[in-house]
């Protein structure tokens, strides 16, 4: 699928064919989308734990339930729960990875950069200060994190899969996994084969870019050249928005398929 | 309660003014009536008194759903989902049938969906 079309085609997808198995390739293409998401300093901050729901006790997927997840768990066959890898916040691995970026060109002397550079200013003046404080550690790494994420959902969009982030109980998922402090719950992305159709549910509102960007200064919103608005809606960025009643349709069809509140 | 004393009830006559229910045939308005005062009475409870039942108020005043209570009301569902025998899709869709009233009210409560 062409780029503008899969992140035009994303919307979160709330109704899944629930034993419609997910190839494991998929989830490959999944997880290694998030690992050529942009990071700082090339660390690896984010972990996923990909679980087949059937996999799964049916007591700790009730343990997981929360209420806007809840229907939800049953319908996915696959969640993957992401964190932030907190141990990422060693200034060691700052300095490796730097030194490495610097060694494959990626950072260069025509922009300051240097083995010696990193050695001898970087981690003392920028990385440990940075480090040193706990909300930016947290900012950071859940930053970045999401930035992995958000290539995982578009990776699993092109794959022809439906996506969903959700809220989720995470101590029993831990307890269960054993997964360590350090490792902070972002989200869990529900994956399947979607049993809405995407283009039914329509692109979800959203206004302008000109209500949330801005030109040299905050007083000149983006101003949007309508050509250009034109083009992305050929080649699939924008998309027509929600025809109301044939959605209202497909959810009732999905309701009384699924045996739902109407 | 009967039936009529039910769909008297502001809940109800909320329930009914959804958009799904709004242009429902009366059979079927009359079928979820029936299984609505079946609840009521198996709960001992009038349809608003559900609907309150599972709200709270806060500190500040506001309205909030408290979460003890709706929990308890899904195994109640289930509970009464159960004594009627039924099961299968027919328990599926009964439970969330009492559930629709509820979210029509106000009550954010999901149930599970009928996987075939």
């Amino acid at each position: 699928m062409e780029f503008k079309q899969v992140l035009g085609n994303r919307r979160s997808i709330r109704y899944f064919e629930p034993d419609r198995p997910v190839e494991k390739e998929k989830i490959q293409v999944i997880l290694e989308a998030a690992n050529r998401a942009s990071r700082s300093g090339n660390i690896d901050y984010w972990k996923a734990l990909v679980v087949y729901r059937d996999e799964l006790s049916p007591e700790l997927i009730d343990q997981m339930r929360v209420p806007t997840t809840t229907l939800d768990l049953d319908l996915a066959p696959v969640y993957i729960f992401w964190f932030a890898d907190m141990s990422y916040a060693d200034p060691a691995n700052f300095q490796k990875n730097l030194k490495e970026l610097v060694g494959v060109g990626a950072l260069n002397p025509t922009h300051g950069w240097s083995d010696a550079y990193v050695d001898d200013v970087v981690i003392g003046t920028v990385i440990k200060p940075l480090l040193s404080d706990t909300q930016t550690v947290a900012w950071m790494g859940t930053l970045e994190t999401g930035l992995a994420i958000c290539q995982a959902m578009l990776a699993g969009v092109d794959e022809g899969l439906g996506v969903c982030l959700h809220a989720y109980n995470a101590e029993p998922v831990k307890a269960a996994f054993g997964i360590p402090d350090h490792w902070v719950p972002c989200w869990v992305l529900l994956v399947g084969y979607p049993a809405e159709d995407p283009q039914t549910g329509g692109q979800r509102p959203r206004r302008s870019i000109s209500t949330c960007a801005y030109l040299n200064n905050l007083d000149t919103p983006w101003p949007e050249d309508p050509a250009t608005t034109e083009r992305l809606k050929r080649e699939g960025l924008i998309q027509d928005p929600v025809d109301v009643p044939r959605r209202m349709d497909e959810v009732r069809g999905l309701a009384q398929r699924f045996g739902l509140p109407e | 309660m009967t039936p009529d004393e039910v769909a008297a009830a502001a809940a109800v006559r909320r329930w009914f003014t959804s958009p799904a229910l709004q242009g429902a045939p009366p059979e079927d308005k009359q079928r979820r009536l029936v299984l609505l005062a079946d609840f009521c009475r198996h709960t001992g409870q009038s349809p608003d008194e559900l609907v309150h039942g599972c709200l709270r108020t806060t500190k500040a005043g506001d309205t909030a759903i408290s979460a003890k209570r709706r929990k308890a009301m899904n195994a109640t569902i289930d509970q009464f989902v159960a004594a009627r025998g039924l099961d299968g899709r027919d328990a599926v869709v009964t439970g969330n049938t009492l559930r629709s009233f509820l979210v029509h009210n106000g009550i954010f409560i999901q149930g599970r969906p009928w996987r075939g």
